[in-house]
């Protein structure tokens, strides 16, 4: 594996040393950007996570600090550990399934014909547009207790009456359903991205991968993997983020059934505690504890990444 | 395995070095298989075909499903949307729904929040991309201090939680007078993709073997010349991925939109379809997938524009054949 | 419950009194306010056109040289909206807030002290309970708006073909439910989704249960308490034996189930009987054809006349930020005048003037409107009550109920939760 990081390495290693101001130049206008917007906001969001800061601070009164009480506040709470292990099996799984499902897609388009992969294309993309609560209302229709269309059509084609069977009271099958709907929503980014990649790679390493035979998987992984790596490992590292701090999705879907409780992932259990309840501090508490983690889990890959690029 | 490897490892180069070397072929119809002697290999590659259409068939089925269920609700009346056999069909067919979102006078009216929509959208795309293209840049294809400490960075910011910052964002943009202003959204949803921007194109600028501008230094194109007549083009699928993404994003945004643009007359689109959701009368469903529907419409739109873009003009000069 | 009122009143009486004392003073600003233009945030589409275009033209014409624009608001996210933009330089001037998200903002100091117009606004004229729902610390923010009611809509033909008759108690009311459940297989003698956590709290405060009282600035959650048990264990027997709905449903759009015929009896806001009877060439078509079936009547208490219902509704305030708050307050006085209030009650809803009720007219849902906010009552006035229902405890709670938990050991959990919220 080593002979495999090193070669492909060794493509991206820069053979003039050329230093000076060109890096800093194309960085400014992002940086300045970033800086501003998401900076400045980021450091307030520390500092309040150290103080006593409700809505009344909001409307300006002085906001007393309060050394790490959020924090011992925050992680002396079970639900949160609960809230937390529950969004990490779910950020997995959705990770795993869209990931899979995804690259097979982007596969496939490479082996279809241009008016099928429109079709595929279209298809993805249309679902992809979809705005998150049009998603979730339909969504909720389709799995509707009493008129959902799962139920009717499973009571048709089964026999069973399932008129009335509630998908989302039971927490795992409330999981199933967010998954579903929030797989349907990732794999098409997954799919255009690496599909994109794929086409980045030669036409004679696709055709070399693509011949028949056994051994179609190893030959993807060892002939067109190493082209998508870095491809793949920039979505995979996003898709873990995004299905981590996962919001509208489970927050509209609670609104239909279910119980929060037993529902609630960090997204959720964040803007419960900031903007709903006014706990701005604790809300900022969580959400720097929750970067930390997030940051931990991925220093692994973050590092490999950078550690190959650096050589 | 590491023999394997090895084989393989060198294989991947031996091709990338022949696709370097050899001159690029005419672009060959994209999908159809190439030509082989052999005939066995022609049957069975055409039964796979068929079987590879068939799935495409069905993927096309399950992702337009939720989104065919929208549109026929949008043609249906309120109270024929759900009942306890559901209508596969709009059986009363109905346009009094996308009547009622565009003209009904007592709404708030459509087309200005489309030209907000749109405006912001449209310059979120276009200044993230060259944004975002430049610092890729910055951090595939040169080595500087500090150039850790930013890619951690772009990584770390994507994991702020959105809900926990929006009153700071907010006020940041209050101190700036950018309330209720095109540019001040603009600004926040550039901001919000920005990092995704950058971290996508960074891998899909290290996906283009530095080796094939080399090549073409070789040649006697100056650096900035082969990135441009080698690399970019490669890019081009890149940024059309990203760039599609950040117009979803950008088109679909509720909450800072919301916050931000307060007065009706900035109102943006996701903004303007809550309204049709009532406390104390009845939703009327129907027109929110009628909204919704007009919604998907410019994104559609903005694809195939793109889309077209990137399967036309710019890769035919590409190396890759 | 009666103890609760109580001290709303008293509140309120005492604040009408100080009005008096400091009238004068607050007097000085209102004569001849600078001209400038405000802006009024109303939330959904509530407030009928006709009071939206008569509040602009009476202020435009009792401040010559100002202008007032009505800005619709979605009640989604409004929480948030508010949130930033009471707190920001772009502050709109009056703002209309649900009676349970008033006092998050009440107690944070978003809106204008109008403590000393309280009397001129309309004193113990206006709903107590919107009264000390807009009140925070002994000082009156946010006025009564307007409020809603929860009646009850019924099949006359099923409750006919069971032999029974408007229920005149409580326990009858839960005992016909049963009844026409067990008639009719797949129909539920009582729609109660389990989400639906507004219309179980009539059967708490009916057996003498509280959700929360303050002892001496302590507030104790009273799900435990005997009267509290008694109520959750009748909620239970209504989702388990005369309710079909969902038992993780929420109580949004009752309409649908009562039109496929699913329904034989429903407590819903006033205004749901418009969605059941909406004509068919209507936007939102109802079933017209059950105009003549359809039956209303205010929920029956434990011992008879109408029970304690939970009042939704809105208040309105001033926002501190206010670039102009005496025109501002004039706004608001238009707002709480006669004329508007009619506007407000002839479209059905419950009019912040209780001298006004009579304008909700004559019919059947009027008149148990009036009989429904005669006796309707608020959750706790706390300000941090709006927490415990954004963190949705109550609808996993009833939920839980529905689901056929021990109801004691889910109110003792519930408790401490509440308890935690209010007193952290």
């Amino acid at each position: 594996m080593t002979t495999l990081l090193g070669s492909v390495s060794s493509r991206l290693r820069r053979p003039v040393g050329r230093k000076g101001l060109a890096p800093a130049l194309l960085l400014v206008p992002a940086t300045l950007i970033l800086i501003a917007i998401i900076g400045w906001p980021l450091l307030q969001l520390v500092i309040v996570s150290f103080q006593q800061f409700g809505r009344a601070q909001v409307f300006g009164q002085a906001a007393p600090f309060v050394g790490f009480d959020n924090y011992t506040r925050v992680l002396g709470d079970p639900q949160f550990w609960q809230v937390l292990a529950r969004s990490f099996l779910f950020c997995i799984v959705n990770v795993v399934v869209t990931m899979s499902l995804g690259t097979l897609v982007a596969l496939l388009m490479t082996r279809l014909n241009k008016f099928f992969r429109t079709l595929v294309s279209v298809g993805l993309l249309l679902a992809w547009a979809m705005p998150a609560l049009t998603a979730v209302i339909i969504w909720g229709w389709l799995f509707d207790t009493q008129f959902g269309v799962v139920n009717y059509l499973l009571s048709q084609v089964t026999g069973i009456d399932f008129t009335g069977h509630s998908w989302l009271i039971d927490p795992i099958s409330f999981f199933a359903v967010a998954g579903v709907i929030i797989t349907w929503q990732s794999v098409p980014f997954v799919a255009f991205t690496i599909y994109a990649g794929l086409t980045q790679v030669p036409d004679e390493v696709m055709e070399a991968a693509q011949l028949d035979g056994a051994g179609a998987v190893q030959r993807f992984r060892l002939i067109v993997f190493p082209y998508l790596k870095s491809i793949f490992l920039v979505v995979t590292i996003l898709q873990v983020i995004w299905d981590l701090r996962v919001f509208t999705q489970i927050f509209a879907l609670q609104g239909i059934g279910g119980i929060r409780e037993q529902t609630s992932t960090l997204g959720v259990y964040i803007y419960q505690t900031s903007l709903g309840t006014g706990d701005y501090g604790a809300g900022g508490a969580i959400a720097v504890i929750m970067v930390i983690i997030m940051l931990a889990i991925s220093i692994f890959y973050v590092r490999q990444t950078i550690k190959e690029e650096a050589l | 395995m590491s023999t394997v490897t090895k084989n393989a490892d060198l294989a991947v180069l031996d091709s990338a070095v022949a696709a370097m070397i050899v001159p690029p072929s005419p672009r060959r119809a994209s999908g159809r298989p190439p030509r082989r002697p052999v005939s066995g290999h022609r049957v069975k590659r055409r039964a796979a075909s068929v079987v590879f259409s068939v799935i495409a068939v069905i993927i096309f089925l399950c992702s337009v499903f939720p989104v065919y269920w929208m549109i026929n609700t949008s043609l249906q009346p309120n109270n024929e949307i759900r009942g306890p056999i559901p209508n596969f069909f709009p059986k009363d067919f109905t346009l009094g729904n996308y009547s009622t979102v565009l003209f009904e006078p007592s709404r708030s009216p459509f087309l200005p929040a489309l030209a907000n929509s749109l405006a912001v959208t449209l310059l979120t795309v276009v200044i993230a991309l060259v944004f975002a293209f430049l610092a890729s840049l910055a951090v595939t294809r040169f080595r500087f201090k500090g150039r850790k400490a930013f890619i951690l960075s772009i990584l770390i910011i994507q994991m702020i939680p959105a809900e926990a910052m929006i009153v700071s964002t907010y006020r940041v943009l209050d101190s700036w007078s950018l309330l209720n202003t095109i540019g001040g959204l603009t600004l926040v949803y550039v901001a919000t993709v920005l990092p995704f921007t950058i971290w996508t194109l960074r891998g899909f600028v290290n996906g283009v073997p530095i080796e094939l501008e080399e090549a073409a230094m070789i040649d006697g194109l100056s650096r900035t010349g082969a990135f441009w007549k080698i690399t970019f083009p490669l890019l081009a699928p890149g940024l059309v991925a990203t760039g599609v993404f950040g117009f979803i994003q950008a088109w679909n945004e509720f909450v800072l939109a919301l916050v931000v643009m307060s007065r009706p007359a900035s109102q943006t689109l996701p903004v303007w379809l809550r309204t049709f959701q009532q406390a104390n009368t009845t939703t009327d469903w129907a027109a929110i997938m009628a909204g919704s529907t007009l919604m998907a419409i410019p994104v559609v739109v903005f694809f195939l524009i793109v889309q077209g873009r990137m399967t036309s003009g710019l890769m035919s000069g590409a190396v890759k054949g | 419950m009666r103890k609760l009122s109580l001290v709303a009143l008293g509140a309120a009486t005492m604040l009408a009194l100080a009005g008096c004392a400091s009238g004068g003073s607050a007097a000085s600003g209102s004569s001849t306010p600078e001209a400038g233009s405000i802006r009024v945030w109303l939330n959904g589409t509530d407030t009928p056109q006709a009071a939206r275009d008569y509040l602009k033209t009476t202020f435009e014409k009792q401040n010559p040289g100002s202008t007032l624009t009505v800005e619709e608001q979605s009640w989604t996210g409004l929480v948030d909206k508010l949130t930033t933009s009471l707190s920001g330089s772009d502050s709109p001037d009056v703002v209309e807030v649900g009676n349970t998200q008033a006092a998050a903002f009440t107690s944070a100091g978003a809106f204008e002290d109008l403590t000393s117009k309280l009397q001129e606004l309309g004193g113990s004229d206006l709903l107590p309970g919107f009264v000390a729902a807009g009140t925070y610390d002994g000082k009156f923010y946010a006025a009564p708006y307007y409020s809603g009611a929860r009646l009850v809509f019924y099949k006359k033909d099923l409750l006919a073909a069971s032999g029974l008759s408007v229920p005149t108690t409580l326990d009858q009311y839960v005992s016909n439910g049963v009844t026409l459940a067990a008639a009719n297989p797949g129909v539920s003698g009582i729609y109660f989704p389990g989400q639906d956590w507004y219309n179980a709290l009539p059967y708490i405060w009916e057996n003498g249960g509280e959700i929360a009282t303050d002892d001496n600035g302590t507030w104790k959650a009273g799900f435990e308490s005997a009267g509290a048990i008694a109520g959750l264990k009748q909620v239970q027997q209504v989702m388990e034996k005369a309710s079909v709905a969902p038992k993780d449903g929420n109580e949004t759009d009752p309409q649908v189930p009562f039109c496929a015929g699913t329904v034989a009896q429903v407590s819903a806001p006033s205004w749901v009987k418009g969605s059941i009877l909406a004509a068919a060439d209507a936007k939102a078509p109802g079933c017209p054809d059950q105009t003549a079936n359809l039956g209303v009547y205010a929920l029956p208490g434990k011992n008879g006349g109408a029970a304690q219902v939970f009042a939704g509704g809105s208040n309105i305030a001033i926002a501190a930020k206010s670039a102009h708050p005496d025109l501002a307050y004039s706004a608001l006085k238009i707002m709480l005048g006669t004329d508007y209030q009619t506007i407000l009650g002839k479209t059905g809803l419950v009019p912040a003037l209780k001298s006004l009720s009579s304008t909700l007219g004559t019919d059947d849902v009027a008149k148990a409107t009036a009989e429904a906010a005669a006796n309707a009552k608020l959750t706790p006035a706390s300000p941090k009550w709006a927490d415990v229902e954004a963190a949705g405890i109550l609808q996993d709670f009833f939920v839980k109920i529905g689901q056929g938990g021990d109801v004691t050991a889910l109110a003792t959990d519930v408790d401490s939760k509440i308890n935690a919220i209010l007193n952290g």
